[in-house]
């Protein structure tokens, strides 16, 4: 522990002494601010499931809306600051004794990132600190690049099963991404493991890396794997592949499989279970900039001993830019089929993707 | 399913009908797209207008934005052709690498890049090595480099630029830029700047100073000479062979980038530029010619 505790700071240090050497060669700060907004309006066709059960048929929503500031200190430095908004930003307070939190039903802006951004020619690395981007699913988020219609997997598990598996996209820590080779790139991260809109609630700093294959030019195999102690004997493990293909000109296709692992999960008979999930998804310009469809199949397996609890996602879609890419039409369409008695769910979205 | 998803599909299925169709009919008279350096800009959009006078079923279009933007795009798959006033970096080729973008670099003009001042300004010739301390912020007044008594005023692009990059890693010694210096959207803004600033400098290509009536510097403008070292002889940018053999010592080849071997319109468009006609355009506006070695390594990329 006192191991761990130690390196931390050695990388906090030698990262504050860079910082400080870098610091003083500034060029002046072109500075930006940037609004991204997801707006949809959503029909359910069926209201079966987990999302779905309830008493909307339809609804106007904010799927997201970030505000962004950022500035490129100089060639070496960038600092980012994103407030970030949607349907689940209600939360008004936690109460750390009962670790619950406190809702009103106001919608309200978090802060998404914080953090400085530092770019080096060693391994042309990047270094960050502060509320930073998760490792998780950045590259399955990038191929797939439809945020404004459907999270990746591992992002959106919770969202469609109800399952905690503890991914978040932004965190309080430090990460490292570099390239050892054209052929091979890696990452390393720690962070507290509370999630962005959470502070630390324990002692324990959640450790994550990745390595990056790419055997040949657009093909990417990516390893990952997270690490964070729940409680002084038990552990939570996430491990992740990803597959991404980029080998035909304006086609995509991506494979991602996961598997959780929560020790201090157990089932009413005390029986460990883990959830997983795999996904499928692709995407094609038709026209570049203009149009291109999407298309995706996610298998959701939240606990590996129940027989009857998978679910089947497809979603699917088209993204359309009438005039300018400042925004876009992307109505898709969901549909579930559960494992269960539920009969199988649909439900429409027309998209509007805004980013100016 | 029941009746209520199918009439939903069915009302899908006509609306995605209505939307495509004019799309459809439209991509098929897609329009090249050419993105990238500013440098390039005007002279990729003359080169564009005479090719399609030429082939008027092959529309171009072309757009600036910097170096760094255009790499960008063709590795995001956003255009087909990316201009660059300097090399790819290792990171852009590497991020090529990862998304299967497989960039075929043609050289299409050379430009000598150009200290440009004020015309009011006394001083006619600076070593590389004062270029890069006047840029790394090292001599902040002109009397530092021999010069009149006067506050150096500073006047470079933004950090998307390939000329930007370019002076920085090939006159600077890959130092930064100092914090004084005002960056500018393009090479017309700087020439604005110090047409109305006695105390400026400036760079830009050789391309946007030159009088096109009379193959000398732009009224109002002076073209600084460059020597190497203190002592040798000074050239500049505007002597073609002093350019042609390096003597003139910041001079760079202009680039264009396709993902794999060009086909179709993009092809055409890089054969008509690299040929006969282009390369007497590219003269014409005041950039120089590719010479043998460059070409014989275009006609290779072209197969």
């Amino acid at each position: 522990m006192r191991l761990k505790k130690m390196s931390v700071l050695i990388v906090l240090t030698v990262l504050a002494a860079g910082f400080s050497a870098f610091a003083q060669t500034t060029t002046p700060p072109p500075q930006t601010f940037g609004t991204t907004v997801y707006f949809d309006y959503t029909t359910f066709v069926t209201t079966d499931g987990y999302l779905t059960s309830n008493s909307l048929t339809n609804k106007f929503h904010f799927r997201r809306a970030y505000f962004t500031y950022e500035n490129k200190i100089s060639d070496s430095l960038k600092f980012r600051f994103r407030f970030d908004a949607d349907n689940t930003a209600n939360i008004t307070s936690v109460d750390f004794t009962n670790k619950k939190t406190k809702f009103d039903d106001k919608l309200r802006p978090f802060m998404k990132h914080l953090y400085l951004e530092w770019s080096n020619d060693f391994l042309q690395s990047k270094v960050n600190v502060g509320m930073i981007e998760t490792l998780a699913f950045k590259l399955a988020e990038d191929r797939w690049g439809y945020r404004s219609v459907a999270k990746t997997l591992l992002d959106g598990y919770k969202d469609i099963t109800g399952v905690e598996v503890d991914a978040t996209s932004a965190d309080i820590g430090v990460s490292w991404k570099g390239t050892l080779l054209r052929q091979l790139r890696f990452g390393l991260a720690v962070h507290n493991g509370s999630a962005y809109s959470h502070a630390e609630t324990d002692k324990f700093k959640k450790f994550s890396g990745y390595l990056q294959f790419v055997p040949a030019a657009g093909l990417n195999i990516v390893g990952y794997l997270d690490y964070e102690k729940q409680t002084d004997s038990k552990k939570a493990v996430t491990t992740k592949v990803d597959v991404l293909f980029d080998m035909i000109s304006n086609l995509n296709v991506s494979f991602e499989w996961f598997s959780y692992k929560n020790e201090t999960y157990l089932n009413a008979d005390l029986k460990q279970y883990k959830p997983s999930g795999w996904s499928i998804f692709g995407t094609y310009k038709i026209v570049p900039d203009k149009l291109a469809l999407f298309a995706r199949y996610d298998s959701y397996e939240p606990n590996n001993t129940k027989a009857d609890d998978e679910i089947g996602l497809i979603i699917a879609g088209f993204d359309w830019t009438p005039m300018q890419a400042t925004w876009k039409l992307q109505p898709n369409v969901w549909i579930y089929k559960y494992n269960d008695a539920r009969k199988g769910d649909v439900v429409l979205n027309m998209t509007l993707f805004m980013s100016f | 399913m029941n009746e209520k998803i199918i009439r939903w599909l069915v009302l899908l299925g006509l609306a995605l009908a209505v939307i495509f169709t004019p799309i459809l009919l439209s991509a098929q008279t897609k329009m090249l797209q050419v993105k990238g350096s500013d440098t390039m800009v005007n002279l990729a959009q003359i080169l564009a207008e005479e090719f399609m006078a030429k082939n008027p079923k092959m529309p171009v279009a072309v757009l600036g934005g910097g170096s760094g933007t255009g790499i960008t795009a063709l590795i995001n798959g956003t255009c087909d052709i990316a201009n660059s006033s300097r090399d790819w970096k290792a990171k852009e080729l590497d991020l090529a690498f990862e998304k299967g973008v497989k960039p075929r670099l043609f050289a299409v003009a050379i430009d000598g890049l150009s200290i440009i001042v004020n015309e009011r300004n006394p001083l006619a010739q600076l070593t590389m090595e004062q270029v890069g301390a006047i840029y790394r912020g090292e001599v902040k007044n002109w009397k530092g480099v021999g010069g009149a008594e006067m506050k150096i005023s500073l006047y470079g692009r933004q950090s998307n630029s390939g000329t930007y990059t370019f002076l920085m890693e090939h006159v600077m010694g890959n130092k930064p830029y100092s914090t004084d210096m005002k960056e500018m959207n393009g090479n017309a803004q700087i020439i604005e700047g110090v047409l109305a600033d006695e105390a400026a400098i400036g760079y830009v290509g050789v391309g946007y100073v030159v009088d096109k009536a009379t193959g000398k510097s732009l009224k109002g403008l002076k073209i600084l000479t460059i020597n190497k070292t203190a002592g040798a002889t000074a050239y500049s940018p505007l002597d073609k062979q002093a350019v042609d053999t390096g003597n003139y010592p910041i001079s760079r080849p202009l680039w264009m980038a396709t993902n794999g071997t060009p086909k179709a319109v993009a092809a055409a468009l890089i054969r008509f530029i690299i040929g006969a006609e282009g390369q007497k355009i590219i003269e014409r506006e005041g950039f120089y010619t590719v010479g043998a070695n460059l070409q014989e390594q275009n006609q290779k990329n072209l197969k």
